[in-house]
């Protein structure tokens, strides 16, 4: 990751932890990070970049520093935006994708693995060559794009799936749609690698990634429609993004089972059942998470009434002890899920 | 039983074999342990193909590099081999269970030799009906073995406990030194099968330059003007990386780097850009090569003094497979020695870390791969004295063989001389066309092996729907 990627993804206003966005990108899926990753926004990015090196930001954040650009407690690794980098984040023509919000939402690594190779596979059939070198990828999307291929060739598979991908990428950029076709392999089109893209687009190679993802997302967003040709090869991986387990403490409390009560059924400890429901409350829209039964109005009240100021600048320590007797520092997590949520960014 | 030949025009649809192909074979269906030492692009595979087609059972190839154990699978599927898997540490988990549980219906597997030294894996192929054992790049039991590979040593034992089956070693250079020392690994007495090593369409070439900075001008000058394509070697995957870039910027060639660091998405894209004209030039580590089929390429430039003769041979052994005119151009700088020196050293253990390491051998990290290496022996119960002996020894073959990469680079008269007399050859009387050594100038117009002027077919920009549209 370049000097000007890691800029993009710091605040003016917020002091981030440089841990936690190495933590989101390599897909290390700790409450705690997706709780940050939901404060810095930046939940998009999970799992995007797994084979991150530990310490990679590290670098590209000292010369930031070096340039005026962040500054803050290297030492620590908590650093925010100067006015010279707010300046620069915001000056540059640096890449915005437009389909973010359904990122999560989506396994997109996945996603991309298998349009790369169905296209390869569509391509050279549609030229009627049955000997070339598939791209070497892994064994599920290998299958994956075999028993799609399988169901959907036929005389019109090459132009359905043309005249589909033409509709999703002419709803992006137009440098876009041309990153991501130039990545595409097939008869006799090799396709250029991401840094070969970088170099002719003068982008980084991270901004190419992301014009990448922008494009996959679209077509899988269209690949919705069950006419699509591509709708078979893509359903299975959209998935809500709650782990499994997650998901069934969740359903055992939406019960109706107290938090104790659900940690015996289930057998797993009551800081196991806070953790899944912290995961859930992070990851899903405010309307599936069922916050008056978790979280009474009560206790909102109380939490209210000792709070005060931006969300990050609370601490649970600084609550009365009575208070963190009685409740939890689960309760206080949830609790600014529950604000952000409701839209109260501060 | 068909005749060879029929087998080969069944599978393959060729009516003749190409020279070595049909002495191992033969040799093979006698029950003879075979070396064949043949030159890169002789279709040494078609060996062992041949042979599973011929044969029940299942084919096992222990092969050291893996990409390349990926590449061979696709093309073996490619001529219609079907039954083919290879398990590396790079396959998956969920992929190495579907492999394991078919095991018994495989024509050909292919193996590192880190998977086969495995305790468990080692037992379930021991159950498997062995056809052959194909050790390939078989110099690496002494190239790589005891700096690198360490398992590669274990094959004799390895071979031993699947009950001795049938052996084919293929290597496309190996000296008189380096066959003993396969045999002696393996526990076994090959008959061996070897073709020259000489490629007389390879004119060879060595540039004495001052310094780095007179290495780069004249790498400039030669790729500005070189028939092309060509692929530059270099030592390190920075300077592949850098030395690209500026190349494809000062001369307008299209040029890209290959190396281990590459993803695999991206080594696939550059190759393939390779093979189909798109990319003229490669900048490459040793990764890149084996298993590389482009007959076109007219010349072959060494930016660092590789460690030996083997290597080089092997390296420039890419070059005009098409029996074309092409070259081998090895920039020299004095001092150049002492890069491969240094990477050698580093890999090698000194006798005070060696006395340290058995004394505590738990105070050591196990990530250093000098220490892995020692775990490696101590854990297979060598002995401290044994350890030291063997890494002088090691040590002293690899001066040898550096000093005999460098007389090479510091020769006079004849350069084919000097490189085929370390494949125990002799050379054919020398010529100006044979080669150039440090103070001969070279004549590119005179070789045949000046660039032409290309009428520049400019291709017009497309659009990406155009560029998309074609693709299907």
């Amino acid at each position: 990751m370049d000097p000007a990627d890691l800029l993009q993804l710091l605040s003016e206003q917020q002091d981030r932890r440089l841990r936690v966005i190495e933590n989101l990108l390599r897909g290390r899926r700790t409450v705690s990070t997706l709780y940050w990753g939901l404060r810095y926004d930046l939940l998009p990015l999970l799992n995007l970049a797994k084979p991150l090196d530990r310490g990679a930001l590290d670098a590209p954040a000292q010369l930031l520093a070096q340039q005026g650009l962040i500054a803050g407690d290297s030492a620590e690794g908590v650093v925010h935006l100067t006015e010279r980098g707010q300046t620069a984040a915001t000056s540059t023509t640096y890449y915005r994708p437009i389909t973010r919000q359904n990122w999560v939402n989506v396994d997109l690594i996945a996603a991309r693995q298998r349009l790369l190779l169905a296209v390869q596979v569509a391509s050279q059939y549609a030229h009627s060559t049955s000997r070339y070198y598939p791209l070497a990828t892994d064994l599920t999307t290998r299958q994956a794009v075999r028993r799609w291929f399988h169901r959907v060739k036929g005389p019109d598979l090459a132009t359905n799936l043309r005249e589909a991908l033409v509709s999703s990428l002419r709803q992006l950029p137009a440098e876009t749609a041309a990153v991501v076709t130039d990545q595409f392999t097939g008869y006799q089109q090799p396709g250029y690698t991401v840094s070969q893209l970088a170099q002719s687009t003068n982008r980084s190679a991270w901004e190419i990634q992301l014009m990448h993802f922008d494009g996959v997302a679209q077509i899988a967003l269209a690949a919705q429609e069950a006419q699509h040709p591509l709708h078979d090869l893509f359903q299975p991986l959209w998935a809500v993004p709650v782990s499994r387990s997650a998901q069934q403490t969740l359903q055992a409390v939406e019960a109706g089972g107290d938090l104790a009560r659900v940690a015996r059924v289930r057998k797993v400890k009551l800081s196991t059942v806070r953790e899944h429901l912290l995961e859930a409350a992070i990851m899903l829209p405010a309307t599936e998470f069922p916050y008056d039964q978790v979280l009474s109005e009560t206790i909102r009240q109380r939490f209210a009434a000792a709070v005060t100021g931006p969300i990050d600048s609370w601490q649970y320590m600084e609550l009365p002890a009575a208070m963190r007797d009685e409740l939890d520092f689960f309760y206080f997590r949830l609790y600014a899920i529950w604000r952000m949520k409701r839209g109260d960014s501060e | 039983m068909e005749t060879l030949e029929a087998s080969l025009e069944k599978v393959f649809g060729f009516n003749t074999f190409r020279s070595g192909q049909k002495a191992a074979l033969t040799a093979l269906e006698s029950n003879q342990d075979t070396l064949a030492i043949l030159p890169t692009g002789a279709g040494k595979t078609l060996i062992y193909q041949l042979y599973g087609y011929r044969h029940p059972g299942c084919v096992l190839i222990v092969s050291p590099l893996l990409s390349l154990m990926n590449d061979q699978v696709d093309r073996m599927r490619i001529s219609g081999f079907k039954r083919v898997a290879a398990i590396t540490s790079q396959t998956g988990y969920v992929e190495r269970q579907v492999i394991l549980e078919h095991l018994n219906e495989l024509q050909f597997l292919f193996l590192s030799p880190e998977m086969l030294a495995q305790p468990q894996m080692l037992a379930r192929v021991g159950q498997l009906d062995l056809s052959l054992l194909v050790i390939d790049e078989a110099h690496c039991i002494v190239q790589w073995g005891p700096d690198f590979r360490p398992e590669y040593l274990l094959l004799g034992a390895i071979r031993t406990k699947l009950n001795q089956p049938l052996t084919l070693m293929l290597t496309a250079t190996a000296g008189k030194v380096t066959r003993q020392e396969i045999s002696k690994q393996l526990r076994l007495q090959p008959q061996v099968v070897t073709e020259s090593v000489d490629r007389p369409n390879i004119f060879l070439d060595v540039e004495n330059v001052a310094n780095e900075a007179e290495k780069q001008s004249r790498l400039q000058a030669l790729v500005a003007k070189l028939q092309l394509p060509g692929v530059i070697y270099f030592s390190s995957k920075q300077q592949a990386t850098d030395t690209a870039l500026w190349l494809q910027q000062t001369t307008g060639v299209q040029a890209a780097a290959y190396h281990a660091g590459l993803s695999g998405e991206d080594r696939f894209r550059i190759q393939q850009q390779f093979m189909t004209g798109q990319l003229d030039l490669i900048c490459a580590t040793s990764a890149f090569g084996m298993g590389i089929d482009k007959n076109d390429v007219r010349f072959v430039i060494h930016y660092h003094l590789p460690a030996d003769l083997e290597s080089y041979a092997q390296e420039i052994g890419r070059a005009g497979r098409d029996g074309q005119p092409s070259i081998a151009i090895l920039l020299y700088a004095p001092g150049d020695e002492q890069l491969p020196l240094a990477l050698g050293q580093s890999n090698r253990p000194d006798e005070a870390t060696i006395t340290r390491y058995y004394a505590h051998p738990q105070s050591f990290a196990a990530d250093d791969p000098v220490i892995h290496l020692l775990d490696f022996y101590r854990g297979h119960g060598i002995s401290q004295a044994a350890v030291t002996q063997l890494f002088t020894r090691r040590e002293k073959e690899r001066n040898r063989a550096l000093a005999n990469m460098l007389a090479y680079a510091r020769e006079r008269r004849c350069l084919r001389q000097v490189w085929l007399q370390a494949f125990d050859e002799t050379s054919p009387a020398h010529s100006a066309a044979c080669c150039a050594p440090g103070e001969v100038a070279l004549d590119l117009d005179q070789l045949e092996l000046l660039r032409q002027p290309t009428s520049e077919t400019e291709n017009a920009p497309t659009d990406w729907e155009t560029r998309l549209n074609r693709l299907f």
